[in-house]
């Protein structure tokens, strides 16, 4: 009797031990990594890092062409990629009565999500470099982003539209709207929520890719602001990319480090956005 | 003819949805047809020994076999970090039930999980590889099992919360329960936790391997490129490739229309197919379990 109290006992002294032991370890590599990218960072930015354009291929200077770049090509990318993503969700929602279609539409937005970003780089270098012929062009990258966030921004909105308590529809029919008018009236304005939140998710995410763009959109050295559509730019992580490729050089590490930390805080600027813009408008649409 | 201008405005708002929805459904279906359509050359071309081992695209041999080993032996090694890890803290954070404790970490891992490839690519660069190479006495540490270990980490958060909703979505009252009846914590999860949440789990794992399988950046920094087998076959201390850091490093050197290009593509095509069946299985298990992605 006391025997096997013993073993049972000792069992559960030993799993609780290597819960906490692996609880431990995860925490201990999470908070390495936060804490490095964040001290080496640190030591890297400066008013003159952050203010002037890259020199030495980068070893010297700032990032302001780079940072620039990666906030042009994700903001034009997210005014592709809205009408489409509300347009879709708009089509599923109020206008799609067949159940196949509903369901393919779904799988094939979840196939988009599951693609993996390399290959979504060489879609574009095929379809739009070569076959339409556009050349290495920042806009092409904006489109190929736009792309990638589709699914995001899509099962976001589509996820707010289905939350709408039907009481408001129901309301407003009742009112003699038709439904256009309750589609511009109660639905666009109820699922702004989505729609914003998952732009500001697509954001964060897009702006940290590189295998997307480095093929179709990018050029290292010699790149300023775009003059026309047909020109590369140069990002933040296809800058991080060739520093990283240089690292016996102290010198590019360290700048590569200051990029990475400036990445980085501009994901969490998104992603936090997003989680305010989503308590923040569900309450204004609630009132 | 008030309610002709509103049944026009409606066919305006019905035919821009069709338009959008329409191109969102075939967006998919044009990747898809274009990687086939590329990879068709070097199916046509003959004795490129596409199943063999040897990657020379000097004498036409486009053998793709060690760089789909390579992805395989990396992911194996990035599940073998990151499951027994994610999984035991992930019991320990459900457990637990402090709420707040439960928030913080939650918001913590989302943090990580939001870090882009590219900066783990750099840390595997400025740390890993040095650390293996001084552990292990090798002149480079850019080898299979850095990248293995850097993509276990990249994994890590995504499989925690992941496997912690499911954990956390089996009812209270099953573990008031099972523990009113005096079982221990590991009796409770072994007997009570693990069958209902094991499908909600096994989808966090599958949608934790098809992103070691498609991610290429951060491989790419740390692996070596070496397009041979391990010597001996198992050997994580030797460099390697795989499909995705292959892609990475030819792409931009090969020519489009070759068959050297079209290899490549083929390998892209190989990748998404396993990582759309990958999700399309995981999404589907979730679905079982109630659980919402």
């Amino acid at each position: 009797m006391s025997r096997t109290f013993n073993i049972r006992y000792a069992k559960e002294r030993g799993f609780a031990f290597i819960m906490r032991l692996s609880l431990l370890i995860c925490a201990g590599i999470l908070t390495f990594l936060l804490v490095s990218i964040f001290v080496k960072g640190i030591g890297a930015i400066s008013l003159e890092f952050l203010f002037t354009s890259a020199r030495e291929f980068g070893r010297s200077g700032g990032i302001i062409y780079q940072l620039l770049g990666s906030l042009l090509m994700v903001l034009v990318a997210i005014l592709i990629v809205v009408p489409v993503a509300v347009g879709t969700s708009l089509f599923q929602y109020a206008f799609n009565t067949k159940k196949g279609i509903a369901y393919l539409l779904e799988q094939s937005l979840y196939a988009l999500n599951a693609i993996p970003s390399i290959t979504y780089g060489i879609f574009g270098l095929i379809f739009f470099v070569n076959v339409l012929n556009t050349g290495i062009s920042w806009f092409v990258g904006s489109i190929i982003l736009a792309i990638m966030m589709l699914p995001t921004v899509t099962l976001s909105t589509y996820q707010a539209m289905t939350a709408i308590p039907k009481i408001y529809q129901e309301n407003a029919a009742a009112l003699g709207l038709k439904k256009s008018q309750i589609i511009r009236r109660v639905t666009l304005p109820q699922s702004l929520q989505g729609i914003v939140t998952g732009s500001l998710i697509g954001l964060a995410r897009a702006i940290g890719e590189t295998a997307p763009i480095m093929f179709i959109a990018t050029a290292f050295s010699g790149v300023s602001v775009p003059r026309s559509l047909a020109e590369p730019v140069s990002t933040l992580p296809t800058h991080i990319l060739e520093l990283a490729q240089q690292s016996t050089d102290p010198q590019a590490l360290q700048n590569a480090w200051g990029a990475s930390l400036v990445l980085i805080l501009l994901v969490s600027a998104f992603s936090l956005l997003a989680l305010f813009a989503r308590s923040y408008l569900r309450r204004q649409g609630r009132k | 003819m008030r309610s002709l201008r509103g049944l026009r405005k409606l066919q305006g708002l019905r035919l821009y949805a069709l338009a959008c929805g329409t191109v969102s459904l075939t967006i998919v279906f044009t990747i898809i047809a274009t990687l086939f359509l590329q990879s068709l050359p070097v199916l046509m071309a003959e004795n490129t020994n596409l199943m063999g081992t040897h990657w020379n695209p000097g004498k036409g041999q486009f053998g793709i076999l060690p760089m789909l080993f390579g992805s395989l032996f990396v992911m194996s090694i990035a599940v073998a970090v990151a499951f027994p890890l994610g999984l035991l803290a992930a019991i320990y954070i459900a457990e637990t039930r402090s709420s707040k404790l439960r928030r913080v970490l939650k918001s913590f891992l989302e943090l990580l999980a939001g870090i882009p490839s590219i900066v783990y690519g750099l840390i595997g660069v400025a740390y890993l590889n040095i650390w293996v190479a001084d552990l292990f006495d090798l002149q480079s540490g850019r080898v299979i099992l850095t990248a293995g270990i850097l993509l276990g980490i990249m994994i890590l958060p995504t499989f925690l919360t992941l496997t912690e909703d499911a954990i956390s979505a089996v009812p209270v009252k099953f573990r008031e329960n099972a523990k009113s009846l005096g079982l221990y914590r590991h009796e409770v999860f072994f007997s009570i936790i693990l069958p209902q949440a094991k499908t909600g789990i096994a989808g966090a794992g599958l949608l934790a391997l098809g992103r070691a399988l498609g991610e290429t950046m951060a491989v790419m920094l740390v692996i070596g490129s070496l397009d041979r087998l391990p010597k001996p076959l198992l050997n994580p201390l030797s460099s390697g490739q795989t499909i995705t850091s292959k892609l990475g490093r030819e792409v931009p050197e090969s020519a489009f229309g070759s068959v050297h290009f079209s290899a490549l593509v083929f390998m892209s095509l190989i990748i998404v197919c396993i990582t759309v069946t990958l999700t399309i299985v995981s999404r589907y298990l979730f679905r079982k379990t109630g659980a919402d992605v």
